[in-house]
């Protein structure tokens, strides 16, 4: 399936949920061969939806990572996926992003669909404070156990890392 | 079960690797449960690199992401700024990238043989392929100037050229490994006992490798043909005409299991000698950098604004940065995504039915990055024990002297 | 100068809180057949209580920090610590994060700094010679 084929799917089949979309092209070596990464943001109540539409066209469809961020008044994922792989240069980058408000950080889990998403929302969890509905296992990843409750490093808001933070260069009375 | 231990105490052979915890449940000699513990090794990477004055302060701060595939981490992040701020890079730039990337690997492979070697209890393997792979340390040096750190890296381009007097000592090096491979899979593949104690070892099956999303040799293995320098290439991979490597180039059929993913990552340092060759030869002229002067990049950096995703195949499988500009100092949104992150739940899997004897050579299969301390819990009548990664060790070394003496 | 705190080869027992790998993997070439301490009878051994010598590296992260203490206490006298790498020096690329506590010498007292991102085999090298003469200087004259 061609890249500009895989976006119509998308917006095909997730309809009203898709609320921006857009495709990036990228030229690389001598040959200017393109290389395609398709930017879809959408209704997070339809995370579980798009991941059905991209196992439409390959089974399995590859997930790299969930990234995140905090927006203001908003935490944002990004699912990247990857499908088309196993074929000659034909694989296509496929990045959902769902905007999740502060007062209500809750998404449906993916695991039952993708089993190897666990350690990237277990991350989420920690790092950023968002629940998984329906996720199990929510116990902390990288985290030590005695990091204080309520601190999510990657947030930008009074829920960041900014009380704990050390500069190592500074430790002063030496002996 | 409440946590056993909380010290991460490596008896860290040289088995480098940083500390992580695989606790094992076991019952006998098998292994029934698995839960991996992580976050020993956890600096805050992501953030520090959001709060640094500029992008190329948080550039440097990739290389030393990890130290083994060093090169990779910073290749990821500014193919994904590069997206971001809509910069193209010189196409020679992109050799040279993938060169470096291609000396990565090598060095790569052969210090995971190595190690591979050591917890299998053959250590006079493990000090011959660290020989072998000094030659490749001696190279990068040469290119770049540093062993360890490359420091290639540029948004836009490359820092340091390879001049055409720099290619002969290149293809020597080359020429040097070439002919010792045969050499190199004769000793590892063709060994008795390391047959004995890999062949159908930590099997997985390609449908839980596709279910996993794993990536990289310890997915190529279960016969997945899943390659960014293939199926998704950037730099000169677009150019190149390359196969992935899976265990059929050398066994008759894909089985799944350790002695798999050696035959995948031996082979893949010869396919890495072949690219390097290649990309000499079609080496395109020109500049190296899109930007010289760095004032100038960071102003377009600052101004910048938009978001970028970065693949490249690292020797353990897919690396990928997330990165998104918005019109400020430094990066808005950075996400890094290491190869072993993808590749730990399949250890799960391979290590349920397995005998403790058999864990360290399993856990070194996926080339863990983040890995050494693996200490196992022993539930021995309801009481529990923790075998450390040293009483592991020994087991595993006892189980090949058992094999070569009685062969069973 | 004659050798008499230590009658037997070194030993060094190798501990990561939270390093790249980068100076890991030159420790561990540091003994491999090209700079072959191991001639020496420089090595690496399993256990901190059959070790002389620490070598730390990384900026030690938080979880590190009680362990690295444990280890170096569990180590017998006479004893030496050495810091390979720049980030267990001063915190180097990682100079301020909330989940690192370092650096090494704000947790442990430390003999030798070996700078260098990565340290150079080499280096190490020397930097455990510095730490031998140092233990025949403070325990020498003791005679053992």
């Amino acid at each position: 399936m061609k890249a500009t084929d895989v976006l119509e799917h998308i917006k095909d089949r997730l309809g009203d949920a898709v609320h921006e979309a857009y495709m990036q092209v990228r030229k690389v070596g001598v040959s200017k061969r393109e290389r395609y990464h398709i930017w879809v943001k959408i209704d997070r109540k339809k995370i579980r939806d798009a991941v059905n539409c991209l196992a439409e066209i390959q089974p399995y469809p590859h997930l790299c990572v969930i990234s995140g961020y905090d927006d203001g008044d908003n935490v944002v994922l990004v699912y990247h996926f990857v499908i088309n792989y196993e074929t000659k240069k034909e694989a296509i980058s496929v990045n959902f992003s769902v905007h999740l408000p502060k007062n209500d950080l809750c998404i449906d889990t993916i695991t039952d669909l993708i089993p190897g998403a666990l350690i990237t929302e277990r991350e989420k969890i920690e790092m950023l404070g968002v629940d998984f509905i329906g996720l199990e296992d929510k116990r902390r990843v990288f985290l030590p156990d005695d990091f204080p409750e309520g601190v999510y490093p990657w947030r930008r808001d009074e829920k960041g890392p900014e009380k704990m933070l050390h500069k190592l260069y500074e430790v002063g009375d030496r002996e | 079960m409440s946590v056993v231990y909380e010290v991460p105490v490596g008896p860290v052979h040289p088995a480098l690797k940083e500390p992580v915890a695989v606790k094992c449940y076991i019952e006998g000699e098998e292994v029934v449960d698995v839960d991996v513990i992580l976050g020993q090794n956890h600096r805050g990477i992501e953030w520090i690199g959001m709060n640094r004055d500029n992008p190329v302060q948080s550039l440097r701060m990739a290389s030393r992401v990890c130290g083994i595939c060093t090169n990779v981490h910073p290749l990821s992040l500014v193919q994904a700024v590069e997206a971001a701020a809509d910069i193209e890079v010189p196409e020679r730039a992109d050799y040279i990238r993938a060169i470096m990337l291609e000396v990565d690997r090598i060095h790569s492979h052969l210090l995971w043989a190595g190690v591979a070697a050591h917890e299998l209890g053959f250590d006079t393997l493990l000090h011959y392929t660290w020989k072998f792979r000094e030659e490749v340390m001696d190279l990068a040096e040469y290119i770049s100037g540093n062993r360890v750190t490359f420091e290639m890296e540029m948004y836009g381009g490359v820092r340091r050229d390879i001049p055409p007097e720099k290619y002969p000592k290149i293809i020597k090096a080359m020429n040097y490994y070439e002919a010792k491979f045969e050499k190199l899979v004769e000793m590892f593949l063709n060994d008795k006992t390391i047959a004995l104690r890999t062949v159908g070892v930590g099997v997985l099956s390609r449908e839980e490798a596709l279910k996993l999303c794993l990536v990289g040799p310890t997915t190529r293995a279960r016969g997945v043909k899943k390659d960014v320098r293939v199926d998704l290439p950037t730099m000169a991979y677009a150019d190149l005409d390359i196969e992935p490597v899976t265990p059929d180039i050398y066994r008759d059929e894909v089985v799944g299991d350790v002695y798999d993913n050696i035959v995948v990552r031996l082979f893949e340092v010869k396919q890495s000698i072949d690219i390097i060759r290649q990309c000499l030869d079609q080496m395109p002229n020109g500049p190296i950098l899109a930007e010289e002067k760095l004032p100038k990049l960071l102003n377009m950096l600052k101004k910048a604004s938009g978001e970028g995703f970065g693949l490249t195949e690292a020797p353990r499988g897919e690396v990928v940065h997330y990165v998104k500009l918005k019109e400020m100092e430094t990066f808005y949104a950075w996400k890094i995504r290491a190869s072993t992150y993808n590749n730990i739940p399949a250890w799960e899997p391979m290590l349920i039915g397995a005998q403790i004897a058999d864990i360290p050579i399993i856990v070194a299969s996926i080339d863990p990055c983040l890995s050494c301390t693996n200490r196992a819990v022993v539930l021995d009548g309801g009481k529990e024990k923790v075998l450390s990664h040293e009483d592991l060790h020994r087991l595993s070394v006892q189980k090949t002297r058992r094999l070569i003496r009685y062969g069973k | 100068m004659g050798i008499n705190a230590f009658k037997r080869a070194l030993w060094a027992f190798h501990v990561n809180t939270g390093s790249c790998n980068g100076c890991d993997i030159e420790i561990i070439a540091a003994l491999t057949p090209r700079y072959d301490a191991e001639r020496f009878g420089i090595k690496l051994v399993g256990s901190p209580r059959h070790a002389d010598v620490l070598l730390v590296t990384g900026p030690v992260t938080r979880q590190m920090a009680p362990a690295l203490k444990r280890i170096y206490e569990q180590m017998a006298d006479p004893k030496a610590v050495i810091v390979v790498g720049n980030c267990g020096i001063s915190g180097g690329v990682f100079h301020e994060s909330y989940n690192l506590v370092g650096p090494v010498d704000n947790i442990i007292p430390v003999d030798v700094y070996v700078p260098g991102c990565a340290a150079r085999p080499e280096a190490i090298i020397y930097g455990v010679v510095k730490a031998w003469e140092k233990l025949e200087k403070v325990y020498g004259a003791e005679g053992g």
